[in-house]
């Protein structure tokens, strides 16, 4: 039984399953997100698979400006995926608002309806940075499953100077 | 009683060939797409992180639905492995796909019922070619029995070549391999999600899996039954259809179901068998 | 003792219906029905244990039964004339004139210096046939106790009809166990008569305008049947001399080469049979009876009615076996069975696909008596017992829906789940007792398809109609299945309904009979058919080659097989159901509706514009661009008619 435990937990490290959502964001993110599962990056060797469905996914790509009506969205995804899961926030405008921060409908971050695990800064961030921050996001759970020290504590948006746009995360 | 302990022990061995067989598939794939692709044992990775996941369902049924599927493919895999009657092979099996349908219907979500619909029309395109493939075996052989395919002194694939092609067909379909992917395509997410398997999570979702690599072992069976005769004639054919399957699922685009039925399963798989079963019924 | 036994299945529900007509109340129905049911259906299972027998049965208390029988006859025929004059309908009284003229010519100059018939000589078969006649109609009879209280609260009559009803009913239980107990044909002929005539008088219950309509169109074509019939036994009387079942059977076995003369006779016998059993083209009678209250259908559907049909060819079928006309038989039957399948996809009426799927499995059984080896008639045989117990089950649980909801479009039926989950269970069961092994259809299926591969003309465009036509009925059976059990909630707890008590008994043990029956379908095959079959076929020495019993259960040891894979099967399926009993509820999750699923009442959906709910709309694909009633009814009549006219001209 023990075994079987030790190879599930083993396996969720090999199988990573995503969902990709955005919040509203320009698609810069998202064709970066995207352009992971293409043959130059092919994010299937770490057995990442596109599922479009939070009811077989393991970790949830958020990209785009929370606002007040899609904060409902994000949360009810985020509540339907089956635990264990992890979550990447990915872009400037989804980790603190962006350059949409402060405006009168928008939420600063995906971070302040649901938790957030890892956080991938850029305007839009490299596809390498995206999966990095799902590799990531495993080294989370690897931690949360009691395997392994727990990855370099991700810069949090609010640990920054928040007078400072957000895109300064990122790459210039 | 040999023989029972020898099927049990195929059924054992039956979802690590299979398991085996859907990495290959993948591998292949994504090597045809010029990528790398996951490592061979990356469906058994999945299906066992599935078993570790927290269980999130709509409805009881759905949970119901989940284990009858993987019992009767089991169960219709059994009655291979003891070479017994192919048309309770394909009722059992038929336990099985109404099942998943049933688990998909139930749950009120739009995706799972467009699915379940197509998985339908999915049924109503192999179900026939299926029905006539194996009366082709037993005009060969004079009974439906399995076992009476191994008493026949040269292959099967001489006799029926057309029902060969028309059980290609019908396994293509019963796969869900491109150009039939129409019900729970892993490359149609966009419209449908994951169709039929949408509301199907976590350990149940594992049990779908486990299911899907016996249909995948029992089809191949099927396959290596047309060249009895040899063990390396059995490994060839059932190679070629693994990647003539594959290699097709990988140059088509999928087609309307309205294609599927008319043109693909009734015209081409049909009359197929139609003009095989003639020709044997003549010689 | 027999006399007894036979007395109770045929003359009992006659007086007893009488006594409810005359001394109508409901203390009276409710305590004389019951009790009456309960009596038909030991002395059915009384006889069953009894096995076959002969009982000459000359006199009846002082009478002479034949000329009893032929008096009673010429009366039921001068009512349907005179029925026929009311709806002034001239087809109606030339056909019923044209029958009491061959009646007339019958019993004056062909049968006067006959030798006597042997009175009753039933069989396995007849004997499996009283005993599902008595058990599930006897429950359809207990079911329309509850049922047609709330029928006629609905109608809100003013004088309760209740009493007719009954009345009606019983004296068609009796008929259909005198017809399947009758070696005689002149008797078998009052009894198929009294059937047309208590449907007819069923479907028009309610008096509306399509009810009459209706209950018209059964009564011209049963009529049409009845006159092909009394054709039929012209012919026998002329050629062979005797109107004995047995000697009928006898002497056309010894026959080496069937002439066209030999032949005719069983023409009109398949012609009339077809009409019984609603076969394409007569199919417009049995889907326009879906007007009458719901237990009639249930009883027309199941084990009466259209079942004579087919009982009736089943027992002819050794006369013209190894006949081409045979082989037409089979091909019209398969025809029967793949068009009236596609018919059903299109159909979101409950009724109306269980119409079609009645007609449909009754073109399988016509199929396989026309394949005419001994395997297909077990297997012929399997379906009538299975079908009638499932179809019985799913028509009496449609009406107890309707009467709930309102509606019987199975669109409606969406999450009925929620508020009937007993009932809703149970027809799931049904309809999985209809389509899936190892319940009694599918053996019956499995059997024919085996039977069918083992015949060697025509087998293959009769396999190629068969296997379409399954996938057919997979289809509209699933779909409706999952419609049923759907709901949005993890579990659903049953709530006190409208139902009466009757009806619910009715439905549970009829649902327990179907499950029961099915996990005893060797021992039915062993026990009943299997003798009955390889009795006629042995004793008449015909094509018996591909039968051994069990083969289809693969070979000697098969019965044992198969009890052990079904064992297995249903330990699996206890596994799975304990397996859902055991989610907690905390896994419950709303369906994924891309994040903005809401749930408010049981039914899911979303907030639209300005916040308002939107609860989602589903609906099942029905091909009616392809199979859709107007589309090809008039290309299957066609055909059909085609078949028929190949069937008699061919001979000519």
């Amino acid at each position: 039984m023990r075994f079987v435990e030790s190879m599930i937990k083993k396996s969720r490290l090999m199988s990573p399953w995503m969902i990709h959502f955005d919040c509203g964001s320009c698609n810069g993110c998202d064709i970066e997100v995207l352009a992971c599962l293409t043959p130059l990056y092919d994010v299937e060797r770490f057995g990442v698979v596109n599922t479009g469905n939070p009811k077989h996914a393991d970790v949830l790509l958020v990209t785009g400006t929370v606002n007040h009506r899609n904060r409902h969205v994000l949360k009810q995804l985020y509540e339907q995926m089956p635990g264990p899961k992890a979550v990447v926030s990915i872009g400037a405008c989804n980790l603190s608002g962006g350059v949409f921060k402060d405006s009168y409908n928008v939420l600063n971050g995906a971070h302040t309806v649901i938790p957030v695990d890892v956080f991938v800064p850029g305007c839009p961030p490299k596809p390498e940075a995206i999966i990095d921050g799902v590799i990531t996001a495993l080294g989370v759970l690897k931690a949360k499953m009691g395997m392994g020290p727990a990855p370099e504590p991700a810069l949090m948006p609010g640990d920054a100077d928040a007078a400072k746009p957000a895109a300064a995360f990122g790459e210039s | 009683m040999l023989s029972i302990l020898g099927a049990l022990g195929g059924l054992i061995l039956a979802p690590f060939a299979g398991g085996l067989l859907s990495g290959v598939d993948r591998r292949l794939t994504a090597r045809l797409q010029s990528r790398a692709g996951p490592p061979l044992l990356q469906p058994f990775y999945d299906v066992l992180k599935l078993f570790g996941k927290e269980p999130k369902v709509t409805n009881a049924w759905l949970v119901f639905s989940a284990y009858v599927y993987l019992i009767a493919s089991a169960f219709s895999l059994f009655i291979f492995f003891m070479g017994g009657d192919l048309l309770l092979l394909f009722f059992v099996l038929t336990i099985g796909a109404v099942f998943q349908v049933v688990g998909a219907i139930c749950v009120p979500s739009p995706y799972s019922q467009v699915g379940a619909q197509r998985e339908l029309l999915l049924m109503l395109a192999y179900e026939p070619i299926l029905i006539l493939v194996f009366v082709g075996f037993a005009m060969c052989t004079g009974s439906f029995m399995i076992s009476d395919v191994f008493r026949l002194d040269s292959p099967l694939l001489l006799k029926m070549p057309l029902l060969f092609l028309a059980l290609g067909y019908a396994l293509t379909i019963k796969l869900r391999k491109s150009p039939f992917d129409i019900s729970a395509g892993h490359h149609g997410h966009q419209e449908l999600v994951r169709g039929v398997q949408t509301e199907y999570s976590g350990p149940y979702l594992a049990l779908i899996e486990i299911g899907h690599w016996l249909d995948l072992v029992l089809i191949l069976g099927l396959c290596a039954l047309f060249w009895h005769t040899s063990g390396i004639g059995m490994c060839i054919l059932v190679a070629a259809s693994l990647f003539t399957e594959i290699l097709i699922d990988n140059i088509t685009a999928r087609l309307t179901w309205q294609w599927m039925v008319q043109k693909q399963s009734l015209l081409a798989g049909m009359g197929f068998a139609l003009v095989n079963l003639l020709w044997l019924y003549v010689a | 003792m027999l006399n007894f036994l036979v007395f109770c299945c045929i003359v009992l529900p006659f007086i007893a219906g009488l006594t409810l007509y005359r001394v109508p109340g409901d203390a009276t129905r409710k305590i004389l029905a019951p009790a009456t049911v309960v009596v038909m259906a030991m002395a059915a299972i009384g006889l069953g244990a009894n096995g076959p027998f002969h009982l000459e049965a000359r006199n009846f208390l002082g009478l002479p039964l034949d000329a009893a029988f032929t008096f009673l006859d010429f009366i039921l025929l001068v009512y349907i004339l005179f029925l026929g004059w009311n709806l002034r309908s001239r087809l109606v009284m030339g056909m019923t004139v044209l029958q009491l003229a061959g009646l007339v010519y019958l019993k004056g100059v062909l049968t006067n210096q006959a030798a006597p018939v042997t009175g009753f000589a039933p069989d396995g078969l007849s004997l499996i046939m009283v005993i599902i006649i008595s058990i599930v109609g006897g429950l359809i009879t207990i079911y329309s106790l509850g049922y047609m209280d709330i029928h006629e609260e609905h109608l809100r009559l003013r004088a309760s009809r209740q009493p007719r009803f009954f009345a009606i009913i019983f004296c068609f239980l009796g008929a259909m166990n005198g017809l399947v107990l009758c070696n005689n044909l002149a008797w078998m002929f009052f009894f198929w008569e009294v059937t047309t005539l208590c449907s007819f008088f069923l479907i028009s219950h309610d008096r509306t305008e399509t009810a009459n309509a209706n209950a018209f169109r059964a009564l011209w074509m049963n009529v049409l049947g009845g006159l092909a019939f009394v054709s039929a036994m012209l012919f026998i009387q002329k050629s062979l001399g005797t109107l004995s079942t047995e000697i009928v059977l006898q002497k056309m076995a010894a026959l080496d080469i069937k002439s066209t003369a030999m032949l005719m006779p069983f023409a009109f016998l398949c012609l009339a049979a077809f009409t019984k059993s609603a076969q394409v083209p007569f199919e417009s009678w049995l889907c326009g009876a879906m007007v009458a209250p719901t237990p009639v259908s249930a009883l027309l559907h199941s084990a009466t009615m259209v079942k004579a049909g087919t009982y009736l060819l089943l027992r002819m079928a050794p006369a013209f076996a190894g006949t081409t006309m045979s082989t037409i038989v089979a091909l019209f039957g398969a025809f029967t069975f793949v068009g009236t399948c596609m018919l059903a996809v299109s159909q979101s009426d409950a009724k109306k696909i269980l119409a079609y799927s009645t007609i449909a499995n009754l073109g399988l059984i016509i199929a396989c008596v026309g394949i005419n080896t001994a395997a297909s008639m077990v297997a012929a045989t399997m379906i009538i017992v299975y079908h009638s117990v499932s179809k019985g089950l799913l028509f009496m649980c449609v009406g107890s829906i309707e009467q709930r909801i309102g509606s019987r479009d199975i669109e409606d039926m969406r999450g009925l789940y929620s508020a009937m989950p007993r009932t809703a269970t149970i027809t799931a069961i049904g309809i999985f007792t209809m389509m899936l092994p190892p319940f009694g259809m599918l053996i019956g299926k499995w059997m024919a398809i085996e039977a069918i591969a083992r015949a060697t003309q025509a087998m293959t465009p009769i396999l190629f109609f068969i296997a379409l036509g399954s996938a057919f009925t997979v289809l509209f059976w699933a779909r409706w299945a999952g419609i049923l059990i759907s709901s949005a909630n993890l579990r659903e707890y049953p709530v006190r309904g409208i139902h009466r008590p009757t009806v619910i008994f009715a439905l549970r043990t009829l649902c327990g009979v179907a499950l029961l029956f099915s996990f005893i379908s060797p021992l039915v095959l062993k026990d009943f058919v299997g003798p009955s079959v390889s009795g006629v076929y042995a004793r008449f020495n015909l094509r018996a080659e591909g039968f051994i019993p069990g083969a289809n259960f693969t070979g000697a040891e098969g019965y044992s097989w198969i009890y052990l894979l079904f064992a297995l099967l249903a330990l699996g399926v206890w596994f799975a159901w304990r397996a859902s009993r055991r989610v907690p509820e905390k896994a419950h999750s709303l369906p994924y509706f891309s994040g903005l699923a809401v749930k408010r009442d049981g039914k899911v959906g979303f907030n639209g514009p300005m916040n308002v709910f939107e609860p989602a709309h589903l609906s099942n694909c029905y091909p009616t661009q392809y199979f859709g009633e107007e589309k090809i009814t008039r290309g299957i009549d066609v055909i059909s008619t085609a078949f028929l006219i190949v069937l008699v001209g061919g001979l000519l």
